[in-house]
């Protein structure tokens, strides 16, 4: 229920905006000229190792700090505190009141977004039985169970309904079960329109999950788009290939720069712009095939890729 | 601002409806009231044992009135037991008393010269030094009495005379007002009562400021800080809980309050004091309520701040000295103001924003101060409180990034700075 009312951009169209948005440390580069454009009603993967740089960059978004330079827009406005209604923020550090119970601290961490009182237990409760803790409600917060607490917290972030939500390592320490059911979630949620801000440094997470993505490394932005136009950016690169009887693939077959032995079958790395279906017959005639696979690339493999080629642009 | 009362709200209702503060407002009125009556009970029953005392009267006619004597001044703890000495050696009557003393028939013995009326010459015997005290409060003054009224008999003055010859001055103390007028005042009462109300700003001032340091060491160990600075500012967030445990505070004092008042109607009598209600003039009621508030304000923002910047309450250790000091300052400063309310530095302490709810608050109990001083005194009160919820602000924020390092005075300092 927030106070100033913000004119959203159409569905597709930028919400938050991040320009040049820059945190240093001393001699640390925690954040460096950070530039985003997270289109709207998308989940948007914020990738990238521990200590990259997500979480300073998600602070200064929340305000939680403030950036040495660059400026973060909602919605064509400058961010500051009188728009934080708009924006629900789950920070990787965990934290609810103990002591208190499961529906008054929803209701409390809804009415600090501006919610009122009345409405905001009545929310509480409709979260509460939405995520199965209906039992739960007059109990207090230290008698669950982490991952109930987990989905408490989760709950917290949405109840006041954002327009923008950060979700920072979201999934961590939940067992595959309450992943799924929060993943759905994500997804009811999104669905109505709200924008996924979804930080995280698992990779294959975000792979199932996000419309589009930035890594991040060193406090730079290394890579960003849509999923397609990142493929797009990082064609296939590598075929799985194995014989009968275990045999080495021959030597000089071509657009192939690179063989190794990987897990009971062979690892062929392509040449830029090679094509795996020319390399088939090669294959075929170098023996009895009995497996052949061309994936496309994980995040992970891309993240590896988009990594060296920052490194050989800095060095070249 | 909505925000602010919801902060207050969760932190007033957290507070007021835990046991600890039921328990609290039963036992806080037992403790002062032990703080208050200790000493008073403790002073009033000293040395009122019962002791007996030997007295051996050689002079043959200064056992009544030293008899008399002491019971004019209320020793009805102390028996004298005349030893007769008649139709016997001086030194045996003597020797006797002694025996008596060491081996415990008496706690004592007094043996009275022959020529007590010309020397005034006695000796007193006993097995411990704690018996001086009796020596020295009692038997001493009440003998002399003895030895005055037996020389004055000797010189055949009649009792009358006696009387008004030695009749002391008669005293009363009258307090006037600034605008002229009288009022009767019980000096003493005026201080005592004022060193209650003040024992009771402390004591709240230290218990409600303590709360709101580990009220924020709590937000950090729960890692709630995150969370709530995503909605609201590290101000409203410190002004929220400084004034939502205010709050908590303010209501178990008034719970008290009331209880006393109605209890007391007109004044509470513990032994010889008295707590006179009708002490409670305007200007020190007001004065009080005001001096509390702010007190309990400045006090709290100020541990506000230290616990922005620790981990937990031992980290909070190294700084609560220097704070507690604030009151413990103007406590030991409380003779020199008593002895001289209105000199330089009476009046330029007691408007130090710290030590103003026990200073400015006890020269309004014993000589009204010119009111421009008791307002300006609140006006740096109300700004320190300004101030420092500030200052606690920008240390939370700096401070929740600081999850684990122990805070040195300097870190503190930078993060004021910046």
């Amino acid at each position: 229920m927030p106070e100033s009312a913000l004119q959203l951009p159409p569905v597709g169209e930028p919400i938050l905006t991040l320009r040049g948005v820059t945190k240093h440390y001393g001699e640390k580069r925690a954040a460096h000229d950070i530039n985003l454009a997270i289109p709207r009603g998308s989940i948007y993967g914020f990738l990238g190792p521990n200590g990259a740089g997500k979480t300073t960059t998600i602070r200064s978004i929340m305000n939680i700090i403030l950036p040495d330079a660059g400026e973060i827009l909602l919605a064509g406005r400058r961010l500051d505190r009188t728009l934080s209604d708009h924006v629900g923020y789950l920070p990787e550090e965990r934290g609810l009141y103990r002591k208190m119970k499961c529906r008054d601290q929803l209701g409390f961490l809804a009415e600090l977004k501006g919610v009122p009182r009345r409405e905001a237990l009545a929310r509480a409760d409709r979260w509460l039985d939405r995520l199965d803790l209906g039992a739960w409600k007059d109990r207090k917060v230290e008698t669950l169970s982490k991952g109930m607490q987990q989905k408490i917290q989760f709950a917290a972030t949405f109840i006041f309904g954002p327009d923008l939500v950060i979700l920072d390592e979201v999934f961590s320490g939940l067992d595959p079960l309450n992943i799924e059911l929060l993943r759905e979630m994500i997804l009811e949620e999104k669905a109505k329109g709200t924008t996924i801000l979804f930080s995280t440094h698992m990779l294959h997470e975000a792979e199932k999950i996000c419309d589009a993505i930035c890594l991040i490394e060193g406090g730079e932005v290394i890579l960003d788009g849509t999923m397609a136009e990142v493929r797009a950016a990082f064609p296939l690169r590598s075929v799985r290939v194995a014989w009968e009887g275990d045999a080495a693939p021959p030597e000089g077959l071509p657009g192939v720069r690179h063989v190794e032995h990987h897990e009971g079958s062979w690892r062929l790395t392509l040449d830029e712009g090679a094509d795996p279906a020319a390399l088939l017959p090669h294959l075929v005639a170098a023996g009895r095939l009995t497996f052949f696979s061309a994936n496309r690339p994980s995040l992970g493999e891309i993240f590896l890729a988009a990594v060296s080629r920052q490194r050989r642009e800095v060095a070249a | 601002m909505s925000r602010v009362l919801t902060i207050i709200r969760k932190e007033y209702l957290e507070r007021v409806r835990s046991k600890s503060f039921m328990i609290g407002t039963l036992l806080g009125p037992a403790l002062m009231s032990m703080f208050i009556w200790l000493p008073v009970m403790v002073a009033g029953s000293g040395g009122d044992d019962e002791r007996t005392i030997g007295v051996v009267d050689l002079s043959g006619d200064s056992f009544g009135s030293f008899a008399a004597a002491l019971d004019e001044r209320g020793a009805a703890h102390l028996h004298l037991l005349p030893v007769g000495c008649e139709g016997r050696q001086e030194a045996d009557c003597v020797a006797e008393l002694k025996s008596m003393v060491v081996d415990g028939t008496v706690h004592s013995g007094v043996v009275i010269a022959a020529d007590f009326l010309e020397t005034g010459k006695a000796v007193f015997y006993n097995k411990s030094v704690g018996a001086l005290v009796v020596l020295d409060n009692t038997l001493r003054p009440a003998l002399s009495r003895a030895l005055r009224e037996g020389r004055f008999a000797a010189a055949a003055v009649d009792r009358d005379l006696y009387g008004y010859l030695t009749a002391g001055s008669e005293w009363s103390s009258i307090s006037l007002t600034p605008e002229g007028g009288e009022e009767q005042q019980d000096g003493d009462m005026a201080v005592g009562m004022a060193f209650v109300l003040i024992m009771i700003i402390y004591i709240m001032v230290i218990m409600y400021g303590s709360h709101t340091l580990t009220a924020v060491i709590e937000e950090k160990n729960t890692r709630m800080a995150e969370v709530l600075l995503a909605s609201v500012s590290p101000n409203d967030l410190m002004l929220g809980k400084v004034l939502g445990i205010g709050a908590a505070g303010l209501t178990q004092f008034g719970i008290w309050a009331l209880t006393f008042f109605a209890l007391s109607q007109r004044g509470v009598t513990v032994g010889e004091f008295t707590l006179d209600v009708g002490f409670l003039t305007p200007i020190i009621l007001v004065s009080f309520v005001v001096f509390f508030v702010l007190g309990f304000f400045l006090y709290a923002t100020l541990y506000a701040g230290v616990g922005a910047m620790c981990n937990t309450v031992q980290d909070s250790q190294q700084f609560h000295t220097p704070l507690a000091m604030g009151m413990v300052v103007p406590m030991m400063l409380l003779a020199l103001v008593l002895r001289a309310p209105d000199s330089t530095a009476a009046v330029v302490l007691s408007l130090v924003p710290l030590f103003a709810p026990v200073l400015m608050f006890m020269r309004v109990c014993v000589e009204t101060p010119p009111l421009w001083q008791i307002v300006l005194s609140w006006v740096l009160m109300i700004v320190s409180i300004l101030l420092s919820a500030r200052a606690a602000g920008k240390l939370f924020r700096v401070g929740i990034l600081m999850y684990g390092a122990s805070p040195t005075w300097a870190t503190l300092l930078k993060a004021l700075r910046t």
